[in-house]
């Protein structure tokens, strides 16, 4: 028994250990190599200089970009995820009915989450521009378009536009989790006299939650780390107002030579992440419905 | 007992784990290993790095063809990088110890050499035989940081003005010339503009345009004993004279108009589409132009209180990763000859550095050319090249501007204001050598 154990642990070994070794060489030693480098001025050519929490305490406090860049990120975040999520669950809903051509519109639907980011973006740009399309449509509607990117209180919201684009991902997904749910559930509501939305919310959304959950994390953590789109689009400006994080770390890293500075940076945005990502996990257990649980 | 062994063995990839961590901190701090030995001229195997696209990529490779022909015992090897991610390349190949033999540099010259990652290069040149003065003229120690030249000279051409003929012989408008004030040039804008429509001039918020000004107005950005200096009348006073062209007179497009355009055109797309009259660029522009169906021409950039004009090039160094920096100063030495030099103007590429190669007729009446362009330009402003700051901090002071200027650029604050504000900011990135 003890041998054929040992044996098993073996295989296990043997069988995980390029996932073992490739976290170990190329995640955790970098991270650990970037925990010092935080502590150090380095500008990755001469030897870096030991600096303590220099660069933490210059970030926190002496550096206006970081806190409008921190600013810019949690601005983002927090409407688009939503956002993201209500228009992918009002999609799949719509797909869920029984449409003609449903086949096509979800082929649809998902088609922008394939087309690259960087297309997409330069697309954007044409479409975002002062007398673009977007504008034009909002000439329908008497209502003066702005400068999207030009403008500083603008060039964030245009950036939500662009992550609204690929809620089509998130659609999919909820969509399966939809065609999973129970007939019997909804019937017996029928019986029972619910109403169609009443149906929504009391079944399909409590069924849902998972999923949701899967694409709140996703999601959070995605514009947590929101780079391409800022980066073609905007390069964070104009004055900074539509930077964010990782372009922030990126220049400073790699245009600026402030190694130190920008693993501090990634490491506060770790931080940052992290209790983001421990709040939704704590909240979930209230609104977050698993079948196999009983509470 | 058995699960005392898989705990065991569990332990021992942690153990793994930290090591792993341990190593890449240790290579990534000791980077600093024993300076290159100085080797001898003989044969080399030469990595050159140079940043750009295909086109720039043939005009390098045909140099270098011509350099193994002459010299066999070196080889060279070229990697051309892509514009944007050259800095970061060329940065992790020294920082992994594998940096280029020969890397093209420019501006950001100063963030090698100010910390010892390319090699200076005088002790070299000067066994070599070379004379910078008398090679590239003016321009010849422009590579330098405390007195030390870090790269030689390689392609150099001032900014230059594009003029629409039509448009100027419409208005009977006589053709631009080094002669002329900022009040000439403002009384021309004004007749090409058509308000809606076209313009007079395509703009200068890019810094190579509104520093021109800058030295024409006797300011400086960095003074002379390096500290930042934008916020003297001279600066303000040049920045609000090329923010008025928008605002106040209107012969410029507004940010907005540009955006109209269509994606990503600025001053040379709207140029070659006649919608401005007036560009003023680098050489690029010609090879740009040479389809186009507007009739044009080029001419020195106009004056302000003195003449000054932005350079814009690239040098040649040696990084310090280099095991045999003579052989690879012997290659630089060729590519800088005339022979070799030829070939960039014989491809559209650029100006080459070598004032010889300037003043010759190959360089005047390239073969590629469709049309006469008045090619003499490049060597009439030549004199007028003022010294811009390729300070170490180059690429956090454009941001600053960038930054700073976002505002300003929109007529939402004046020269004044904004120039304030970007002199504090800089006074915290910039620190005297």
């Amino acid at each position: 028994m003890s041998r054929l154990r040992r044996r098993e642990a073996l295989w296990f070994y043997l069988f995980a250990s390029p996932w073992i070794i490739g976290f170990v060489v190329f995640l955790l030693g970098p991270m650990i190599a970037s925990v010092y480098i935080s502590l150090t001025d380095w500008d990755s050519f001469t030897p870096p200089k030991w600096v303590g929490l220099q660069n933490y305490t210059r970030l926190l406090t002496d550096d206006p970009v970081f806190w409008k860049a921190l600013w810019n990120t949690f601005y983002y975040a927090a409407i688009s995820v939503p956002l993201g999520l209500v228009i992918g669950l009002w999609l799949a809903n719509l797909l869920n009915k029984q449409v003609r051509a449903r086949k096509v519109f979800r082929t649809l639907i998902y088609l922008p989450t394939l087309v690259p980011l960087v297309a997409t973006a330069m697309i954007f740009k044409m479409v975002l521009a002062p007398s673009g399309p977007l504008n034009d449509v909002l000439g329908i509607f008497h209502l003066p378009g702005p400068s999207w990117l030009l403008e500083a209180v603008w060039v964030k919201p245009a950036l939500i536009l662009l992550s609204v684009w690929g809620a089509g991902g998130a659609t999919v997904l909820l969509l399966a989790a939809m065609k999973g749910i129970p007939r019997e559930l909804y019937e017996a509501a029928e019986v029972d006299g619910a109403s169609a939305i009443r149906q929504f919310w009391s079944i399909t959304v409590p069924q849902l939650t998972p999923i949701i959950f899967f694409n709140l994390i996703m999601g959070l953590i995605g514009a947590f780390q929101v780079f391409s789109q800022v980066y073609i689009l905007t390069k964070g400006g104009p004055n900074n107002a539509s930077q964010m994080m990782v372009p922030m770390l990126f220049d400073e890293a790699f245009n600026f030579y402030h190694m130190g500075y920008a693993s501090a940076i990634s490491w506060l945005l770790f931080a940052v992440i992290l209790v983001f990502t421990l709040l939704a996990f704590r909240t979930a257990r209230r609104w977050v419905f698993y079948e196999t649980e009983v509470k | 007992m058995t699960m005392d062994s898989s705990r065991l063995s569990r332990r021992g990839f942690l153990g793994m784990g930290l090591a792993a961590g341990v190593i890449t901190l240790t290579a990534c701090g000791s980077d600093n290993d024993k300076a290159s030995s100085d080797g001898n001229a003989t044969a080399a195997n030469l990595v050159m790095t140079v940043w750009g696209g295909e086109s720039d990529k043939t005009a390098y490779q045909k140099r270098i063809d011509l350099l193994v022909k002459k010299f066999p015992e070196l080889k060279v090897t070229l990697q051309l990088i892509p514009n944007d991610g050259y800095a970061q390349k060329v940065q992790t190949m020294i920082a992994g110890g594998k940096g280029p033999d020969i890397m093209q540099v420019a501006e950001s010259v100063n963030v090698y050499s100010s910390k010892n990652q390319i090699q200076p290069l005088d002790e070299l040149a000067s066994k070599a035989g070379i004379d910078l003065e008398k090679r590239f003229g003016s321009i010849g120690k422009l590579y330098s940081y405390q007195d030390k030249v870090y790269a030689i000279p390689d392609r150099s051409g001032a900014m230059i003005v594009f003029y629409n003929k039509t448009l100027f012989a419409a208005k009977g408008i006589e053709a631009p010339s080094a002669d002329w004030t900022w009040d000439d040039a403002l009384a021309a804008f004004k007749e090409l503009t058509v308000p809606g429509k076209q313009w007079g001039y395509a703009g200068s918020g890019w810094w190579a345009q509104w520093w021109s000004f800058v030295y024409q107005n006797g300011g400086k950005i960095i003074d002379d004993s390096g500290k930042p200096a934008v916020a003297t009348d001279e600066v303000i006073e040049a920045l609000q004279w090329a923010g008025d062209l928008i605002f106040k007179h209107g012969v410029v497009p507004t940010q907005k108009q540009y955006a109209d355009m269509g994606a990503d055109v600025g001053g040379d797309a709207a140029f070659a589409n006649g919608k401005v009259a007036i560009n003023t660029t680098g050489f690029w522009g010609i090879s740009g132009l040479t389809k186009s169906k507007i009739d044009w021409d080029v001419a020195p950039l106009w004056k302000g209180k003195q003449q000054a004009v932005t350079a814009f090039g690239s040098g040649l160094a040696v990084s310090r990763t280099a095991k045999n920096p003579a052989a690879a100063l012997k290659a630089i030495d060729f590519l800088t000859s005339p022979e070799a030099q030829q070939q960039i103007i014989a491809t559209d590429q650029d100006v080459p550095a070598n004032i010889e190669v300037q003043k010759s007729e190959a360089f005047l009446k390239p073969a590629w050319m469709t049309k006469p362009v008045n090619m003499n330009v490049f060597g009439e402003s030549s004199g007028f090249v003022y010294r811009a700051p390729f300070i170490p901090q180059w690429n956090e002071m454009q941001k600053a501007f960038d930054d700073g200027l976002a505002d300003f650029w929109l007529g939402k604050q004046d020269a004044r204001t904004a120039l304030t504000a970007i002199q504090k900011r800089l006074e915290t990135i910039v620190k005297p050598a």
